[in-house]
């Protein structure tokens, strides 16, 4: 038995308009939970649907707790657990059917009481699908990507579209899901999701891996722990004459300058003179400690958000 | 902006966004160029078709009889002549739309009751030749027609010609059934995205197939059963075979074309190519089936393989038990070839579905 939950190596998919991945490798350990951040467009769900058998790769390898998709499938297939990006389900089947159904596909299954309880779907169990709520939906999908008690579980964007306490509840059912020894790989282009939910991550772009490691480690390694923030009332001016003066790169992002710092104590007395110089009129300082949003612009030069 | 205006770009749009719906510029320009240029080198022979007639040779050819050839001469007929062995051979395969016999004292036509549109058209052209033939002869005073009598090829009569259209209605329904409502879903399904749940589980595609052929088969089971239950209350309509063998060639009927509509979702990406693709099939199956019209004006080669097609052996079989109360026997072929096709078209289905 191979401690990798999943290897992926040279992956690459092409569409007839884009490259949505492009020689992408990952490694996944068992037991971790494993994030893929990256903006919309990244790849990170072409990615996921190859690794879950419903897109086949241009070229690359896939393995799967150590088994190939051309000879195994039915074996990945019962030991895996999926959440879609958009769970679309019949419209008039109930969440207890849907359970039921689909648990019944598998050869080993987790009780349908015992999942609508874990995702807090009792009440509406026997309601039609189509009329839950977008939170409803995903928490349903969760149950679904369950259901066969699965070794290695993939969550799509699992918290997209959902409110701060749903998303909460649901990092609460992956922390579970972690204890109960799975192994999670999830998508997200939340940083803060990605931060607390994740052991280690891969931060990706235009379909390939630009970083891996833990949270703490990734923007450890950008040897700048912090941020000063100067902020404006609205758009951010032209920073060149300030930079100079500071000697300092200053990047300008919609309404703030931002400014990357090892030592921000020592930084600001100097920021407020070449300010005053400059006869720069922000509104605000502010300082804080860097995030994998600064990780995701300092390797390439975009927000996340982008 | 004044109304005009408005109505202008309103116009143009609807033009702009009709022009990009590729379904709908096929279904409009080009499907009817191709059926005209389909069936205009099917059905081309420079004169306009000719009606054909079975004839069968009497023994003695009478005065009469030859100048009821000469008069249908006149006329646009085809006549075939044949013996009474070899006429009956071919009405009883629903081949002859209509069929003239010499009598002793005059003539008796027979016109198929599957084919009546047709058959109709033919028999007035025979009774004008009769009335040509007569004049000629100059020996009737009063000129009569020919005695016409409308049978099915099993030689069922029926005064209620509703019970001839019946088992044909009951055909036509399931073959639109597999082709255009499971077909359509299927893909429309496909294109939400409502199989994509399924497809990373380890459920066998034959499985989720053949449920779904089976939910259908019984729907369209029931169907047939409320049709043929409100024809026999509204108006008198009853099978005249047995319902066992009804719904055994109706099972297989169905199985049949749900398989070829599960085989077409494969090669359509969206439902409105899907459309585009079953009316493809289903307007050629229904022409070339010869349950409309016979095929006597088409080229040979067509005749020949449109008897693998199938439509007419199926029809074929269900009218044979619900109107002429046969058994299966002279049927066997037919229901052999339907079968085949549903195991082709299942085995097609399987191999190519896909989930997403």
């Amino acid at each position: 038995m191979s401690e990798l939950a999943l290897e992926i190596k040279g992956l690459r998919k092409a569409f007839p308009k884009v490259v949505a991945v492009d020689g992408l490798d990952l490694e996944v350990r068992k037991g971790e939970v494993f994030g893929l951040l990256g903006p919309n467009g990244a790849g990170k769900t072409t990615t996921l649907e190859m690794v879950e058998g419903l897109q086949q790769p241009d070229t690359g390898e896939i393995r799967v707790m150590g088994l190939d998709w051309k000879k195994h499938a039915q074996e990945i297939r019962t030991r895996i657990g999926v959440q879609l990006q958009a769970t679309s389900l019949f419209n008039k089947i109930k969440p207890r059917e849907a359970l039921d159904l689909i648990g019944g596909y598998y050869p080993k299954r987790r009780g349908t009481e015992e999942l609508l309880d874990l995702v807090q779907l009792q009440e509406k169990a026997d309601a039609y699908h189509i009329t839950l709520s977008g939170g409803q939906m995903q928490r349903l999908a969760l149950a679904l990507a369950l259901v066969n008690d699965p070794e290695l579980v993939f969550l799509d964007e699992p918290t997209t579209g959902l409110d701060p306490q749903a998303r909460r509840s649901l990092w609460d059912v992956v922390r579970r899901m972690k204890a109960e020894g799975r192994t999670v790989v999830l998508t997200t282009h939340y940083m803060d999701e990605a931060e607390t939910l994740c052991d280690r991550l891969a931060i990706i772009d235009h379909g390939r891996v630009i970083a891996t490691g833990t949270p703490a480690s990734l923007i450890a390694d950008l040897g700048l722990p912090s941020v000063v923030e100067l902020s404006f009332d609205g758009e951010a001016p032209d920073p060149t004459p300030f930079a100079a003066r500071l000697g300092f790169a200053v990047e300008a992002r919609e309404d703030r300058w931002e400014i990357p710092a090892a030592d921000p104590k020592s930084l600001l007395p100097r920021l407020l003179e070449a300010a005053e110089a400059t006869g720069t009129i922000y509104q605000q300082v502010h300082i804080r400690r860097a995030t994998l949003e600064d990780v995701f612009l300092h390797r390439t030069g975009r927000s996340l958000r982008d | 902006m004044n109304n005009g205006k408005l109505l202008w770009r309103q116009f143009l749009m609807e033009w702009t966004l009709y022009s990009r719906d590729r379904g709908a510029m096929f279904w409009t320009f080009l499907f009817p160029v191709l059926m005209l240029l389909g069936f205009g080198v099917i059905f081309r022979g420079g004169d306009a078709p000719k009606m054909p007639v079975a004839w069968v040779q009497p023994a003695v050819m009478q005065v009469k009889d030859q100048a009821m050839l000469d008069a249908l001469a006149q006329f646009p007929s085809k006549l075939e002549a044949m013996t009474p062995a070899e006429a009956e051979a071919k009405w009883q395969k629903g081949e002859t739309a209509v069929q003239l016999e010499p009598t002793p004292d005059g003539f008796h036509m027979k016109v198929n009751s599957y084919l009546i549109a047709q058959g109709q058209m033919t028999a007035q052209v025979v009774q004008q030749a009769f009335l040509m033939a007569q004049a000629k002869l100059g020996g009737q005073p009063l000129p009569k027609l020919i005695p016409v009598s409308v049978e099915s090829p099993g030689h069922a009569h029926e005064t209620n010609y509703a019970a001839f259209l019946l088992p044909g209605l009951l055909g036509l329904n399931l073959m639109s059934m597999g082709l255009f409502a499971v077909g359509m879903v299927i893909v429309s399904y496909r294109e939400k995205g409502k199989f994509r749940r399924l497809a990373v589980t380890p459920l066998p595609k034959w499985v989720f197939l053949l449920g779904q052929i089976m939910h259908r088969l019984t729907v369209v089971l029931l169907q047939s059963a409320v049709l043929i239950l409100v024809g026999a209350l509204a108006f008198h309509i009853h099978n005249q075979g047995s319902y066992f063998l009804l719904s055994l060639v109706m099972a297989l009927g169905t199985a049949c074309f749900m398989a070829l509509g599960f085989a077409l979702t494969s090669f359509a990406e969206t439902s409105e190519t899907y459309g585009a693709i079953s009316n493809l099939v289903f307007f050629p199956l229904m022409f070339l089936s010869g349950v409309y019209f016979t095929l006597d004006a088409a080229p040979k080669w067509l005749q020949t393989a449109v008897v693998v097609l199938p439509l007419s052996p199926f029809l074929k079989a269900l009218r044979a038990v619900f109107n002429d109360g046969s058994g299966l026997q002279g049927q066997m072929l037919g229901l052999g070839i339907v079968a085949a096709w549903t195991l082709i078209f299942f085995g097609i289905a399987v191999k190519r579905f896909r989930w997403a």
